[in-house]
C-alpha cells in the first residue's frame, strides 16, 4: 500500500472570484480500509479548512455525500480509497449548480421528486383495527426499489437528464415505480399521467449510467422499463 | 413547475412503442429484400428477371411496406433526438414540421418509383 496519494479536488468558490480549477492534495494512508470520506476530512482538518462537501452518515444510508470520483459518481463515505487509481480526481456532482467546492444545489432534484408524488395515495378508508397489509409476494415487488436514499447519483450521471434539464431522471422514475408497484396505493394513474411525457419516461435511452452510478446497487432503468411498459400496454 | 408534466396529447409513449414496431418491422422487412435478392433468385441474372420481380403486385406491395417503415422509423429517429436536445418549442415545432415535409417527400418519391415499374 503507498504511503500517501494524491487528491485532486475540484475547488470553486463564487464568493473569491476565482474560476474553477483543481487543487492537489497528498492524504496519507494511515491505515486499511480508508475511505474517499476519510481522505476529504483529513484534508479539511489538517490541510485546508475551506474545503467544503456534504457527508452525514459515514456508512452509505443517508445519502448526503455523493460525489464524482475518478469520472464515476459514488457515494465518498463508502469508497476504498485502495479501490482507486491514484491520482484520485473529486469532483461535484456533474449537471447541477455548485455552491461551493463539492456542494451542488439540488433543489432541481427534489423538486422532480416530490413531482412523481412520493408518497401513499390512497382512496379508501383506512383500516380501523390494523395496519394496511401486504402479502410477502406484494411486499417482495418492493425490493431493489424502496432502499433509494435519495443521493442523487443516478439522475447526475445520466446524459438524457444533462441534456434536457426538464427530464425527470432515474431516481424521480424509480421511485415513482416504487409506489406504482405497492400493493396499498392508489395513485397509479396520476403518476403514471405526469410520468408520460416528452419529458417524462420516454427521455430514457437505456444508456444504463445510473445502473453503475447507483451505490445500493439499484437498478434505475429496468423500474423505467417496467413503466414504458406499463403505460404502453394501456394505451395500445 | 407541475404544468410542464401534463396536457399535450403527444407524450412520447406512441413515438416510443411504434420505434419498436416499426424496428422489428423493419429487420423482417429488410431480411426478406435481402434473401429475394441474392438468393431467391436463379442466376444469371436477366432484365427480364428483374422486371418481373420489380413489376409483381406481391413484391410491390412488400416494398411499400419496406418503405413505410422505413421512413417511419428514420424520421422517428430524428423527431426523438429533436425532443432530446431541442427545448424551445417554437424552434422544436419549426424542426419537426421540416421533418414531416421531408418524410412527405421521401414517401412520395419512393411510391412513385415502386409504382411506376
Amino acid at each position: 500500500m503507498a504511503k500517501s496519494v494524491t487528491f485532486s479536488v475540484f475547488r470553486y468558490d463564487p464568493e473569491q472570484g476565482r474560476k474553477p480549477h483543481y487543487t492537489d492534495y497528498q492524504v496519507d494512508i494511515e491505515r486499511p480500509g480508508m475511505m474517499v470520506l476519510d481522505g476529504l476530512n483529513q484534508i479539511r482538518w489538517r490541510q485546508d479548512g475551506t474545503l467544503a462537501y456534504r457527508r452525514s452518515c459515514r456508512e452509505g444510508v443517508c445519502g448526503s455525500d455523493g460525489i464524482n470520483v475518478n469520472g464515476v459518481n459514488m457515494l465518498s463515505c463508502i469508497t476504498h480509497i485502495e479501490d482507486l487509481k491514484d491520482p484520485i480526481v473529486v469532483q461535484p456532482l456533474p449537471s447541477m449548480p455548485v455552491i461551493k467546492d463539492l456542494v451542488v444545489d439540488l433543489t432541481d432534484f427534489y423538486e422532480k421528486f416530490y413531482l412523481v408524488k412520493p408518497y401513499l395515495i390512497t382512496k379508501g378508508p383506512p383500516p380501523s383495527d390494523r395496519e394496511r397489509l401486504q402479502t410477502p409476494e406484494q411486499r417482495k415487488l418492493l425490493d431493489g426499489l424502496y432502499e433509494c436514499i435519495l443521493c442523487a447519483c443516478c439522475t447526475t450521471s445520466c446524459p438524457s437528464y444533462w441534456a434536457d434539464p426538464e427530464y425527470l431522471g432515474p431516481s424521480a422514475l424509480l421511485n415513482a415505480w416504487r409506489f406504482i408497484v405497492d400493493s396499498r396505493d392508489d395513485g397509479a394513474d396520476e403518476r403514471l399521467e405526469i410520468i408520460n411525457n416528452r419529458n417524462g419516461a420516454w427521455r430514457c435511452h437505456t444508456i444504463l449510467n445510473c445502473v453503475e452510478a447507483c451505490p445500493k446497487l439499484l437498478n434505475p432503468t429496468e423500474a423505467i422499463g417496467q413503466i414504458k411498459k406499463t403505460i404502453v400496454q394501456r394505451k395500445f | 413547475m407541475l404544468a410542464k408534466y401534463f396536457g399535450s396529447g403527444r407524450s412520447g409513449a406512441f413515438d416510443w412503442y411504434f420505434q419498436r414496431v416499426s424496428g422489428v418491422g423493419l429487420l423482417v422487412t429488410l431480411f426478406l429484400h435481402f434473401f429475394v435478392l441474392h438468393y431467391a433468385t436463379e442466376g444469371p441474372l436477366t432484365y427480364a428477371k428483374v422486371m418481373a420481380r420489380l413489376s409483381s403486385p406481391a413484391w410491390k406491395a412488400i416494398d411499400i411496406t419496406f418503405l413505410v417503415f422505413a421512413i417511419y422509423h428514420a424520421m422517428n429517429g430524428f423527431k426523438l433526438i429533436i425532443d432530446d436536445y431541442v427545448h424551445g418549442t417554437g424552434l422544436r415545432a419549426i424542426l419537426i414540421g421540416a421533418l414531416w415535409v421531408l418524410a412527405i417527400a421521401f414517401l412520395g418519391l419512393g411510391l412513385l418509383t415502386i409504382v411506376s415499374l
